[in-house]
């Protein structure tokens, strides 16, 4: 490794430096909660898949170059930069999917995150990040400077979607079935790329009679995967504009734990709410404005909590309520809520491909859903969706795995 | 109906977000410069994603067709 990276890799490090990074740097007094905390290690028990193993190598950077003392160095394992270094910079950000686990067992409540995202950042200083996640970042913020030239054809793609969004809810006459810039709505629907982030969320939506907009965005945020900050907000600001443009009083997340993450904890102060569509879901049968026909979902049914509206938001209860008004055979999964495992797919793993990885890393996953028994599989979230869906097909799991969402949409009961 | 003459054909139909630009990606190196791929998708989001990703990779997207059951996104390799 050169002098000059080097250089700018200690300068990224200290950039990073916040009094809070300092002190999850400082205080870990290897006590090995964590360590079995982690479902990558629980899967497959190898010392650099735990949060102190992963940590250890950013530490060890941090005495180098951040504390004095020779001894304390010696005492502490210091390492000096070099690119064999790197690359457990790399296992670091990329073994772990961010999803905090580890951190409500630790004593001291280490943020794993705030590590993680010094090894992220040293990554992108170096060229070594993940390219898949750098070219979807920039194609966000490109598609925020070129939206438009690209409405009218959007527009049309919505137009499209009318006659699958009508066969779950046939609205009255006049209304639009799925629109777009309505001003002063009362929520802006932000949905994925694909039309099954859309069309039960809007047949929903239309049975609850909301004044809503989709907007011309996507969600999710490859800047927070990255661990880019600047282009996290960058990405986030495209939607953030847009809802102060139509005087928007909510902002709602489709089923993607980051894109929630970030809209509502990463993103600064906003003139609007953010609320996750599990959420609003839950407003709706709470309110009486939808209702919901438990016979259209037979057998045992799952819930598996996604990370980043979980543990990271909090959102623990509101889906478990929907989905005990769309079955009488919901069964909880060991552990749940906050203990809950992750799916294994989070980070910008499933982005980047890491099918290996990602199965070997969470067959602890796949042995939780198993013992369930359920037939059916739900979460509420994109990511974990695609992982679950993954475990699966690899483990021979036999269940069918669902958004809520959809299974909301499918038993809506039309007057 | 467009007559764009494609090299390849590429189906993305039902990928999960965010999939199908991860997938052009990755499939545009396997044509020629000067090369079309057509490529099929049910992803509304994919008509402001494709000529976003093509600015950022210096590709172009010559045309779109919508009306049937899925999109078509016609993408020249440029580089």
């Amino acid at each position: 490794m050169d002098a000059k990276l080097k250089q700018e890799l200690i300068q990224t490090f200290s950039e990073r430096l916040s009094q809070a990074a300092k002190m999850y740097l400082e205080n870990c007094s290897r006590c090995g909660l964590c360590i079995e905390a982690c479902h990558a290690y629980a899967s497959s028990p190898e010392t650099r898949y735990t949060a102190v193993g992963r940590a250890q190598n950013i530490r060890r950077i941090y005495e180098e170059y951040f504390k004095k003392g020779k001894i304390a160095k010696k005492l502490n394992e210091a390492v000096e930069l070099s690119d064999h270094w790197m690359e457990k910079v790399y296992e670091t950000a990329y073994t772990c999917t961010g999803c905090r686990r580890c951190m409500t067992y630790c004593p001291f409540g280490i943020d794993t995150g705030v590590i993680q995202g010094i090894a992220k950042m040293l990554l992108i200083t170096a060229n070594m990040e993940p390219k898949t996640l750098t070219m979807l970042a920039d194609m966000s913020i490109a598609k925020g400077k070129t939206i438009e030239k690209t409405k009218a054809n959007f527009a049309i793609a919505a137009k499209n979607l009318e006659k699958e969004v009508l066969e779950r809810w046939r609205s009255e006459g006049g209304e639009e079935v799925v629109p777009l810039d309505v001003q002063d709505a009362d929520g802006l629907y932000v949905a994925l790329a694909g039309k099954h982030s859309i069309i039960p969320a809007a047949a929903i939506m239309n049975a609850a009679k909301e004044k809503w907009s989709l907007s011309y965005f996507e969600a999710v945020n490859f800047g927070a995967f990255v661990g880019n900050p600047a282009k996290t907000n960058e990405i986030a600001g495209r939607i953030i504009e847009e809802a102060k443009r139509l005087n928007i009083k909510e902002v709602v997340i489709c089923e993607c734990g980051t894109a929630y993450r970030v809209m509502k904890h990463m993103s600064g102060e906003k003139p609007f709410k953010v609320i996750t569509f599990a959420e609003l879901i839950a407003r709706y049968v709470e309110q009486g404005r939808i209702k919901l026909d438990k016979s259209k979902l037979p057998g045992k049914v799952t819930y598996h909590d996604p990370c980043q509206i979980a543990r990271q938001g909090g959102i623990y209860e509101q889906p478990r309520y929907v989905l005990n008004q769309l079955t009488d055979h919901f069964v909880e999964m060991t552990p749940n809520r906050q203990a809950n495992w992750c799916c294994g797919g989070g980070g910008g793993l499933v982005a980047m491909g890491e099918k290996d990885f990602r199965m070997k890393s969470a067959k602890v996953k796949a042995d939780q859903v198993k013992a369930t028994g359920a037939e059916v599989l739900c979460t509420a979230c994109e990511n974990c969706h695609t992982q679950l869906s993954d475990l699966n097909e690899h483990y021979g799991l036999g269940v069918k795995v669902e958004y809520l969402s959809d299974l909301t949409a499918k038993a809506l009961v039309q007057d | 109906m467009s007559d764009i003459n494609a090299a390849k054909v590429l189906d993305l139909k039902g990928l999960p977000c965010p999939m199908p630009v991860v997938k052009m990606s990755q499939e545009i190196g396997s044509v020629n410069v000067g090369e079309v791929i057509e490529v099929h998708t049910t992803d509304p989001g994919s008509l402001s994603d494709f000529p976003a990703w093509a600015e950022t990779s210096g590709n172009e997207v010559l045309d779109t067709e919508q009306g049937g059951e899925f999109i078509k996104i016609f993408v020249k390799r440029n580089n």
